[in-house]
């Protein structure tokens, strides 16, 4: 119990410096800012995130037989996670006629390419699956 | 139609057993990024209490790489934990009649709400300006990336706090077991709860693998998705091009000196040729930026020392040709200035520096942020 006491204790120091670091160093208009940036990061992962995601996983039971559900939730961190972290690239909002050494990369069509290949993979995964699955059920002959 | 509760969520992935395994590797890559973070903004500052040390000269590289490479880790590892743990969201809060159980839930679910509104802030805006892509315009992301880590690592800890004995005991059970979950979380999911977690890693390390080849060379095939190739001219990327310092006449201009100003005097007064003439030295020497990018190379110049006569245990002020900027004029701490392998470059890769490395000459020091090696340098005042 003191142990969780003074770790919640220091977390709070920590936490309200933070918070007086903000308000000391940077004046109302750009608070406000910081307060909107905030707010719409929890937005957009409560409910545009979740909502996709909920969405999916329902559409996920209804639509794809069992032995494609694996794959399919596999496919979706590791493609998702990706994008996600790839979403400043993406855009190319940060590229710079003066500069080619930055974003100097195809991003989007490379997305694309990854995003091909992880649909193919699921699709054999998949196959794979739904056929090994038949053959062990024993209703099956042969 | 009604709002879910908790017992509408009915996966049993979505479980404390999962989320405090996904948690306990986002806390490891929110610690590094934290420390490492600290370890940039002290090297950072104009003087140092105690001396930033000048070796291993990749210090920082290995530091500030280590910070976006966990920063990048952390987001499918923020978004799964999030998504164990969404039903809580929707939890009901205590009745009145309760008066302490309500205030205390009421302080938990705020905390929990800084901590997930700093760290989707600190993840957004730090993979944002590693691509150098600024989409706010009032903050400073310098100073808020900074004063939010506090608030982001303030936040988990008093997570970790309240949720400290429900941690130790699925940590040390099997990953399977029931005790903490919620009543209705029974259905198998599409994946077991282990096979869960083993993706998220694995879902980390794709998007490290993905991006990290800004930093890490033998990568840089791999990353696909990096901000850079890697390549530029000399085999070093640019982060600020002279077109866009607004340098390109001043540094080219045959007026061009530079200026050495000890105790308020000038001292001496070079041209690019009489640089030349002095005594060159080469060094093998990394440009690492905060943005995470980094490159290894081969500078020709003079050494700073040698130009510093009569140096002093004092810091230098190392000045470009810029108008404006945060880093127009840097600080030199006097252990940086009199390592023998600081040198004012006039070269990289056997040829003069092209004007977008600073032509004609640029400040490279060993174990520096990349910011602060001053490109396009026309003055240097020894404070003494």
């Amino acid at each position: 119990m003191r142990t969780r006491a003074a770790l919640g204790a220091l977390g709070g120091v920590l936490a309200l410096y933070g918070a007086w670091l903000v308000l000391s160093r940077q004046d109302p208009g750009q608070w406000l800012e910081i307060a909107l940036w905030l707010g719409a990061g929890v937005l957009a992962h409560d409910a545009v995130i979740s909502g996709i995601v909920i969405g999916l996983g329902l559409l996920g039971t209804r639509v794809l037989p069992d032995p494609w559900r694996a794959p399919a939730a596999v496919a979706l961190v590791v493609w998702g996670g990706l994008s996600i972290a790839s979403i400043p690239v993406l855009t190319g909002l940060g590229v710079r006629p003066d500069n080619p050494t930055l974003l100097d990369r195809p991003y989007v069509a490379t997305w694309w390419t990854i995003s091909a290949i992880v649909v193919l993979t699921v699709v054999v995964a998949g196959l794979v699956r739904s056929r090994r699955e038949h053959a062990d059920d024993p209703r099956t002959e042969g | 139609m009604r709002a879910p509760t908790p017992d509408s969520f009915t996966s049993r992935l979505r479980s404390p057993a999962v989320a405090a395994r996904v948690g306990l590797w986002l806390g490891i890559c929110f610690g590094t990024c934290f420390l490492t973070g600290l370890v940039s903004h002290y090297a950072q500052l104009p003087s140092h209490p105690i001396p930033f040390p000048t070796s291993p000269s990749w210090g920082y590289r290995v530091t500030q790489g280590l910070h976006v490479v966990t920063g990048v880790a952390s987001i499918p590892l923020l978004l799964v934990k999030l998504w164990s743990v969404l039903p809580n969201l929707f939890q009901a809060l205590p009745s009145l009649r309760d008066p302490r159980g309500l205030v205390l839930t009421i302080l938990e679910r705020g905390s929990i709400a800084v901590l997930v509104a700093s760290s989707v802030f600190q993840l957004a805006t730090g993979v944002a300006n590693t691509a150098q892509w600024y989409p706010w315009t009032a903050f400073s992301f310098r100073t808020t990336h900074y004063a939010l880590a506090w608030v982001a690592i303030g936040a988990l800890l008093v997570h970790v706090a309240v949720k400290l004995p429900v941690i130790r005991d699925v940590l040390t059970s099997d990953i399977d077991a029931t005790t903490h979950d919620r009543p209705t979380a029974t259905v198998a999911g599409a994946l077991s709860r282990r096979a869960l977690v083993r993706t998220t890693f694995a879902a980390a390390g794709v998007a490290v693998l993905a991006t990290a080849g800004s930093t890490v060379p033998w990568l840089r095939r791999v990353s696909v998705l990096a901000v850079r190739t890697g390549e530029g001219p000399g085999g070093v990327p640019i982060n600020k091009s002279a077109k866009a310092a607004r340098v390109e006449e001043a540094a080219t201009s045959p007026d061009w000196r530079l200026e050495v100003v000890v105790a308020g005097e000038v001292a001496r007064s070079l041209s690019y040729d009489d640089l030349r003439a002095l005594p060159q030295h080469t060094v093998d020497l990394p440009i690492a930026c905060v943005e995470g990018w980094s490159a290894q190379g081969t500078w020709s110049g003079v050494r700073l020392v040698d130009l510093l006569t009569d140096a002093t245990d004092a810091d230098v002020r190392v000045t470009s040709l810029q108008q404006s900027g945060p880093y127009r004029s840097t600080s030199l701490p006097a252990n940086f200035a009199r390592d023998p392998r600081t040198l004012l470059a006039l070269d990289l890769a056997g040829e003069p520096l092209s004007l977008d490395h600073g032509y004609p000459c640029r400040l490279i020091a060993p174990d520096r942020p990349g910011v602060l090696q001053t490109k396009w340098v026309t003055r240097l005042e020894v404070s003494a």
